[in-house]
């Protein structure tokens, strides 16, 4: 932008009394105004240069838009910014918005509403989420419920191609946001709860065809592991994907991918983490079910493993690990490592090092007591025996965090290249846990438990926190009276954003935690916020309202939709229903 | 009753769904009521759904099921053991409380709280998201947890919900 055109601005900002000083002082004509991926970047920082709202004009942010998108479901993931269009995907059923960003009220270009079957919702385990869309080579990609992946002309709207990824039948669904390196599309699939055999596949971004497809257990072969080039940090071995599974668990084992990915370009790896072995007991999987609840680090181009770590052998406790993986380039005791940061539903808040998959700092970032810490020479959690659990223990009773995590994986953290500091929501819930055999049964539900939950330590149910992850240490913490399920937005203007379950949003000062604004958004926030720069030239911020994934299930008074269905309230969030219910709203605010 | 017992008994409901035409196998495992004009067709019994409302002041031709176990402590008691066995928890809740799927325990029905209204909710499935367990089940096995769903009792005032303070 020259200089010319910015002092015409400055004055048109000036003239209008909209506040854009500071935008105009913030902005260099470097920074990135749009939100391209799901993540905002490959190293899924959520982080954004604009500078517009900063800690000192935070407080007159205020909604300029809103938009009911007509779907109950939880609104998780996050819109795309590209150019002057605005897309938005909905729960199932799916439909995808291309919102008109030049002109007054924001009006549709184009919606696309495919045809996906009602069947996923049986087979969702967890509400009809959709965590976001792609866009890459002029397309926007995403994720169909019922297990297809489409790829749709960004500026017309028409599909270019629909693929078939997932088997709904045999208990898969598809709620991640794809992947996209070079001409490759990657997605998985969700179903930990239904006893698949997870995956990651590789698409061909032009047609959609199949070009890989990667188990995350299994024979080495199916989980394309050569062993001259498969180096876990601390494990060897031939067929650790099979080896590690008693009674050829692993057919039916789980581990599916439903989070978020990321991508080194310089490393050539793309980063994911899997979900839980299947089923909840234990005793029926012995082993510690590799690659179950672990980060895989592969090669996008052919999908072959190159390392891969385990957070939660064996697990005894659904600790999904689909939470994002950010990578960042931090200093730790003194040494400059290439990191990649993870904060995981066990409780712990992991600093790898990204190229080998070695555990630099393991420290636990909410209230923990299934293990007492990680074994940096190993990678293993030491574990607190008193807390394991299987169908010979009976009900293990207060086990901190609850199996909706420390911090739920659909809830990505964002991290500051300004303040060096990670922000993330937090869970500070416990469970007992009560397993049984469960039997495996095809397209239903493979889990067997009974996990009632109850507050954690400290009096409140959840927070949002600033981290440090080279030392592993929380900052500054904002508690808050439900569990927090957003995700987090840091900008170069030293804000964080958040939403709460109960519908608030706020934006807080990066550096202390001070809250600078707070709006009530018609429903509980479990989706992402964004930042882009408008076609105006002023900063923006949006975030879904929307309550709903697990929420929708544990507190189903929440829901108003279905007569047939009226449940009692749940603790410990008995309270909630008292200050949301479910609605998908797009909401845009700005200074 | 035991893990080995389910299955047994499992066995034993696919037998009877196996029989070659699965309205002989409604016939004499669910004593429907139909015309004698349906019985004599090759074609399943068709249900007359009670909570349907009618078009005119004709409802359509069609029998009902009635439950053979209907209640019947034992039997329920049984079909609590076959909820958490065919994983219906898993969708239904703890003691069919509501999950991904919906309350069976509030006295409300999506699609019908009749015997035979509940009866193919299991057996065919239900769009949105009910698997069909008639095939797995069998036409026993489908009574026995329609016993124990009709032998759940719903929470008083369960319309309301309030807060005080």
């Amino acid at each position: 932008m020259g200089v010319v055109r910015i002092a015409v601005l400055m004055s048109m900002a000036a003239a209008l009394g909209c506040g854009s000083d500071a935008y105009a002082a913030g902005q260099s004509a470097t920074a990135d105004g749009d939100w391209t991926m799901p993540s905002k970047d490959y190293a899924a920082t959520r982080y954004s240069t604009l500078a517009g709202i900063t800690a000192q004009n935070a407080n007159s942010l205020h909604p300029v838009w809103t938009f009911s998108t007509g779907v109950l479901g939880g609104h998780e993931g996050q819109p795309l910014v590209v150019g002057d269009t605005m897309y938005v995907v909905t729960p199932w059923p799916n439909v995808l918005y291309a919102f008109d960003l030049t002109r007054e009220g924001y009006p549709l270009r184009w919606k696309y509403r495919p045809e996906v079957s009602a069947n996923a919702l049986g087979v969702a385990c967890c509400d009809s989420v959709n965590r976001g869309a792609f866009y890459a080579d002029g397309k926007i990609i995403y994720n169909l419920l019922d297990g297809h992946t489409v790829a749709v002309d960004a500026r017309t709207g028409r599909e270019i191609w629909k693929t078939q990824i997932a088997d709904l039948g045999n208990g898969e669904t598809a709620t991640m946001a794809p992947l996209v390196v070079r001409d490759r599309v990657i997605v998985g699939a969700a179903g930990g709860e239904f006893g698949i055999y997870g995956w990651l596949k590789g698409l061909e971004l032009s047609t959609g065809r199949t070009a890989w497809t990667a188990r995350n257990m299994g024979p080495d072969e199916e989980m394309r592991v050569r062993a001259d080039t498969f180096k876990p940090p601390y494990e060897h071995g031939a067929n650790l994907g099979t080896q590690s599974w008693g009674n050829e668990s692993w057919r039916t084992g789980g581990a599916p991918v439903w989070g978020w990915m990321s991508y080194d370009p310089q490393l050539d790896l793309i980063y994911y983490g899997t979900g839980n072995p299947a089923p909840y007991n234990a005793e029926q999987r012995p082993g510690d079910n590799k690659w179950s609840t672990s980060v895989l680090a592969r090669r996008p181009g052919d999908g072959s493993l190159v390392w891969a770590y385990q957070f939660t052998p064996h697990d005894n406790w659904d600790y999904d690990a689909t939470g994002a993986m950010v990578l960042a380039d931090l200093t730790v005791g003194g040494q400059a490592v290439k990191a990649l940061v993870h904060f995981d539903k066990n409780g712990f808040a992991y600093t790898l090092d990204r190229a080998t998959g070695r555990v630099l700092v393991a420290q636990p970032f909410t209230p923990v007591n299934w293990a007492q810490s990680v074994d940096l020479s190993n990678g293993r959690p030491v574990l607190n025996p008193a807390k394991e659990t299987g169908a010979s223990r009976g009900n293990i009773k207060g086990i901190c965090p609850s199996l909706e995590g420390g911090v739920s994986p659909a809830s990505p953290p964002a991290y500051s290249p300004r303040t060096h500091l990670f922000y993330t929501s937090t869970n500070n819930l416990c469970m007992d846990y009560a397993v049984r055999h469960a039997k495996h049964l095809k397209g239903v539900p493979f889990v067997g438990v009974v996990s009632p939950y109850s507050a954690g330590p400290g009096g409140y149910l959840g927070s949002f926190m600033a981290w440090d992850a080279a030392k592993g240490s929380k900052v500054w913490e904002n508690k808050e009276p439900f569990p927090n399920w957003s995700g987090a937005l840091v900008t170069a203007g030293d804000v964080v954003f958040y939403g709460t379950l109960d519908g608030w949003f706020k934006s807080a000062d990066a550096r202390s935690g001070r809250v600078l604004s707070k709006f009530k958004v018609g429903s509980g926030v479990v989706g992402n916020p964004i930042t882009y720069r408008g076609p105006d030239g002023r900063q923006y911020v949006a975030v879904y309202a929307g309550l709903g994934g697990d929420w929708a299930l544990i507190a189903g008074d929440t829901r108003s939709d279905d007569p047939a269905d009226v449940r009692a309230p749940a603790d410990p969030v008995n309270e909630i229903a008292r200050h949301t219910s479910q609605g998908g709203i797009v909401w845009i605010f700005a200074l | 009753m035991t893990q080995a017992t389910v299955a047994c008994r499992a066995r034993s409901w696919r037998l009877c769904l196996a029989s070659p035409i699965l309205a002989g196998a409604l016939l004499s495992c669910g004593q429907p009521h139909t015309s004698e004009s349906q019985a004599a067709s090759a074609a399943p019994p068709a249900v007359a759904y009670e909570s349907h409302v009618v078009a005119g002041d004709t409802p359509p031709l069609g029998g009902s099921l009635r439950n053979p176990h209907d209640g019947d402590a034992a039997v329920a008691r049984g079909g609590a053991m076959l909820f958490n066995a065919m994983n219906c928890d898993g969708c239904h809740g703890t003691d069919g409380t509501g999950w991904v799927g919906p309350n069976l325990g509030d006295g409300r029905w999506r699609y019908g709280g009749a015997d035979a209204e509940v009866f193919n909710s299991i057996y065919y499935g239900r769009p949105r998201g009910m698997p069909a367990f008639g095939g797995t089940l069998g036409v026993e096995g489908v009574w026995t947890l329609v016993t124990y769903l009709r032998s759940l009792t719903p929470p008083p005032n369960m319309p309301t919900e309030s807060w005080q303070n």
